[in-house]
């Protein structure tokens, strides 16, 4: 063995020593968590489908990656609907499919658990989160994101903004040429996300059918994605709008100064994104370490400050994350609890009922 | 000979294969409960029972025949139109005219649509321009009216394309004989070159009143949020409605769009049976001279530059406007928010960065592999009139009927399902597939009508001589087509970069394409990037034509 060959087999040893203390077992976790690292390490991938833009999520993928080099993340970005084809198409035809599915859509993520397509994974990182953010171990709350309503601050003066769900019923009654076919929320028939919000919505408080007919004789205009929303109050076309993910308003709000956002003071309720780790997973050992990753402080910091996403811990000081939203709003918050009541309305007949309470009540006078 | 026959043969089939595969697939879907691949689903006709009770549906049916008819409308006369004054007249500035024509063809209908809101929206900027001369705002984006004029617009292109390329292949000798007898230029147009180009006419007619059921991304952006529907965007809602996806109901909808379209494939077989008046590239010499408009002259420019203005510079500027500024809206001064924050972000991303490159590649070589396919296909079923000959007609016109998004759907099943096939998802050439079946009619169109204008005398010329059938196809027919290929990559090459909802389905890391990502992006919200991605998108097809025009490739000839 020459003396250059032995060199670069020291400086390849002292390389792998160095991947190993980087992946090391973090604090507060359990010893036995180096066989999980190890056994990821073997796997060496991870493949998520998730419905947050990579372009948010980058910097937590590349802090991971520099604490587990060994497992190279395969990241799918996806709306709810094609993740959750892709995904039972992908499990009944034996395929390759995700190792973690992270979706806004809480009720399908939350069916697929029911459905049986969910391992149990007890995450070192529970006794972080509130209660209501997990279910069966096999479905874990990973955000904190407040239902908003959002409007137009140039056009709408600071005195018209309403504070809770009775001002801005009162507001639409009592300006209805200025709103007049301006106000704005999800078409619930085509959003999946925009009908959980109003199902939640009208569970915590029957005065949502009240407010549906305003809307309706107000010529509410019903779209499917948040952004063609934000981009129309942001325009002026529209001036506010109802039940809106308060996250994506929050970030488009920091760089568009068109855009005021509140969050109602009598409640205001708060959506999660859930991961959950497949049966099916081929590398269930990175998905655990991603799970962690993803619910750790060190994780959850960087989602709130970098991907704009409200942290669910309580230990995190966030503006807009639970201890501080809590803080500010107390009660009123209204968590959607991770469990079967989200089940209800994937029930064909009930979920026809409402739609069709919602169109009547909205119908355009 | 037999080599020759057992090629046919082989290329017929697997045409057939690929073509019938997701349809049958999707057939069998509409017939049952839940997805095909679950354990406990049953057969019945529970979703058409579902889609038939549904008010809905016959509203988005309404509508739908509505746009179509419109279109048909507005396309055909003016694509007639347009096609004769630029083959025919000597209109001032045609090079150019014959460029900006082509522009609609390779902007998918969604940013078309986007383009439209930002600059004729209530607030949009020509809007709040206009609305201190005109008082109120005569016109609104959002109303079906709209929408048909805009689809019909848009759609001149096609029947353009079709009766220009049957126009420049007929000698000029009838009309200018016309002229000699004292006829004008409108009657020359109206009694002389009409009747010649009748049949070219007639069957784009048929092609846009079909493409007018399967529309769906003009209507999603301008007619959704108002609750018009169309067939294709009523599928899409069917999507999300019960909650979790219900294939059941999306495919018994396609079903019936397909029961739609499927008579209109009759329609065109038989107008297709008057082809042999298409042969006109045959063993003589037909002159062509240019027709004299006189005064007309500017009338007709103005015509055609009103229509420029609204089919493309209004949603062009808009979606450029959007790409360059951070917010926009009614008294927001535009110069404060200019930014090219929007272009740095895009190239910060890996995936869009593999997007773009992936686009070139599907539009270049996956184009060119697609125009050999098509070729492949198209001389199958040259001069024969057997049955097989009939099994290529049919079948390359079916994928059409499929609204993309399911197609996408489909072909992801078919990747899935079929053993063998799975290694092949993640790649580029699952993308490709999907395009090329989607765009089959399209492109057989393209191919076929240079087949047709070669003369079966040449043809049969060479076979009295003794070549054998291949060899004919090889030294007669393929040389003679050769620049009509050409110009066929060029025109697929457009619309594969411009294709938005088939891969959607097919979407992986690596397998990125700047439609399917325009999708993904506009539903998580992404309005900055879908602007500034489009524009790029649309700057890499015009470079891409830009090359191809400069090394001579002729897009009518």
């Amino acid at each position: 063995m020459t003396g250059k060959q032995r060199n670069t087999l020291w400086m390849v040893a002292g390389l792998s020593c160095a991947s190993l203390t980087l992946a090391a077992v973090p604090a507060g976790y359990p010893t036995g968590y180096q066989a999980t690292i190890d056994a990821a390490s073997k796997e060496g991938k991870l493949v998520i489908y998730a419905t947050t833009d990579l372009k948010l999520v980058q910097p937590l993928v590349n802090d991971f990656q520099a604490l587990y080099p060994a497992v190279k993340i395969e990241y799918n970005d996806v709306n709810s609907t094609e993740l959750y084809n892709r995904f039972i198409s992908e499990v009944a035809a034996n395929a390759g499919s995700a190792d973690v599915l992270w979706s806004s859509a809480m009720d399908m993520q939350v069916k697929l658990a029911n459905d049986g397509y969910a391992q149990a994974y007890d995450s070192p990182e529970m006794k972080n989160l509130p209660d209501w953010a997990n279910w069966r171990k096999e479905v874990y709350g990973t955000t904190f994101e407040p239902i908003t309503i959002v409007y137009n601050k140039r056009l709408v003066a600071a005195n018209e903004v309403p504070q809770t769900h009775a001002d801005f019923i009162n507001l639409l009654k009592t300006n209805p040429t200025k709103y007049q076919g301006k106000v704005t929320t999800y078409d619930v028939e085509k959003s999946g996300a925009g009908f959980l919000f109003l199902s939640q919505d009208a569970k915590q408080n029957p005065g949502v059918w009240d407010l549906a007919k305003t809307l309706g004789e107000r010529g509410v205009r019903l779209q499917s994605s948040t952004g063609t929303m934000l981009e129309r109050i942001s325009t002026g076309e529209n001036l506010i709008g109802y039940n809106i993910l308060g996250s994506y308003a929050l970030a488009r709000a920091q760089k568009d100064p068109q855009i005021g956002v509140v969050m109602p003071k009598d409640y205001t309720l708060v959506i999660s994104r859930l991961a959950m780790i497949p049966k099916s997973a081929k590398h269930p050992n990175a998905a655990r370490l991603w799970m962690d990753y993803l619910l750790s402080k060190r994780g959850q910091t960087l989602l709130s400050e970098k991907a704009e996403l409200p942290s669910v811990r309580k230990d995190i000081e966030d503006e807009h994350g639970s201890a501080h939203l809590r803080a500010q709003l107390g009660s009123a918050i209204k968590p959607v609890a991770v469990g079967p009541g989200l089940l209800t309305y994937l029930d064909q007949a009930k979920r026809l009922a409402f739609l069709k309470q919602w169109r009547e009540a909205t119908v355009r006078k | 000979m037999r080599t020759a026959a057992l090629s046919r043969g082989a290329v017929i089939s697997l045409t057939a294969l690929t073509v019938f595969t997701p349809i049958v697939l999707i057939f069998y879907q509409s017939l049952l409960n839940a997805p095909f691949f679950m354990p406990n689903t049953q057969l019945g006709l529970d979703a058409y029972r579902f889609v038939f009770d549904d008010p809905d549906f016959y509203q988005a049916f309404g509508n739908s025949l509505m746009i179509a008819t419109g279109m048909l409308c507005i396309a055909v006369p003016m694509g007639g139109a347009l096609a004769f004054l630029l083959a025919r007249t000597d209109l001032p500035g045609k090079r150019w005219i014959e460029l900006a024509v082509l522009v609609p063809v390779f902007i998918s209908p969604m940013v078309l649509a986007f383009g439209y809101v930002v600059a004729a929206g209530p607030v949009g900027f020509f809007t709040v321009w206009l609305r201190p001369l005109l008082g109120e705002t005569p016109w609104n984006v959002y109303s079906m009216t709209s929408i048909a004029l805009i689809a019909g617009l848009t759609h001149v292109p096609h029947v353009f394309l079709y009766s220009s390329s049957a126009l420049r292949n007929l000698g000029s000798d009838v009309e200018e004989a016309a002229r000699i007898s004292g006829a004008n230029p409108l009657q020359v147009a109206l009694n002389v070159s009409l009747p010649m180009v009748s049949p070219a006419l007639l069957y784009s007619g048929v092609l846009v009143f079909f493409l007018g059921f399967e529309i769906f991304g003009l209507p999603l952006v301008l007619g959704d949020p108002e609750g018009h529907l169309v067939l294709a965007t009523y599928l899409y809602k069917l999507t999300n409605k019960l909650g979790t996806p219900s294939y059941h109901l999306m495919a018994a909808v396609a079903v019936c769009i397909i029961a739609v379209t499927f008579p209109l494939v009759l329609l065109q077989r038989y107008l297709l049976k008057a082809a042999s008046r298409f042969v006109t590239v045959k063993g003589k010499a037909a002159r062509q001279k240019q027709l004299p408009l006189g005064p007309w002259k500017w009338l007709a420019l103005a015509l055609v530059l009103l229509w420029l203005w609204l089919t493309v510079l209004v949603p062009l500027s808009g979606i450029v406007l959007r790409a360059f500024v951070s917010y926009w809206g009614e008294g927001v001064n535009l110069l404060d928010t200019l930014t090219l924050a929007h272009f740095r972000e895009i190239f910060e991303q890996p995936s869009l960065v593999r997007a773009l490159i992936n686009s070139v590649l599907i539009g270049v070589v996956g184009g060119a592999l697609a125009v050999l396919a098509y070729t492949a296909i198209g001389l199958a079923g040259h001069r024969r009139q057997d049955a097989l000959s009939k099994v290529i007609d049919y079948s390359v016109l079916v994928p059409r009927a499929v609204p993309g998004l399911l197609a996408g759907l489909a072909f992801l099943w078919v990747f899935l399902f079929v053993p063998g096939l799975s290694g092949l998802r993640d790649t580029m050439v699952s993308i490709w597939l999907a395009y090329t079946v989607v765009w089959l009619a399209y492109g057989m169109r393209l191919i076929s009508s240079a087949l047709l204008q070669v003369g079966p005398e040449l043809e049969e010329a060479a076979r009295v001589t003794g070549a054998s059938e291949s060899r004919t196809r090889r030294d007669v027919t393929l040389p003679l087509v050769r620049f009509g290929m050409l110009a066929s990559w060029v025109l697929i090459f457009m619309i594969f970069e411009r294709e938005y909802s088939t891969g959607v389905y097919l979407l992986t890391p690596g397998t990125e394409v700047i439609g399917a990502l325009l999708v993904s992006l506009w539903a998580a919200g992404s309005i900055d990037q879908v602007a500034a991605l489009s524009v790029i998108n649309i700057s890499l097809v015009a470079a891409g034509l830009a090359i191809a025009l400069r090394f001579g490739v002729k897009l009518h000839d």
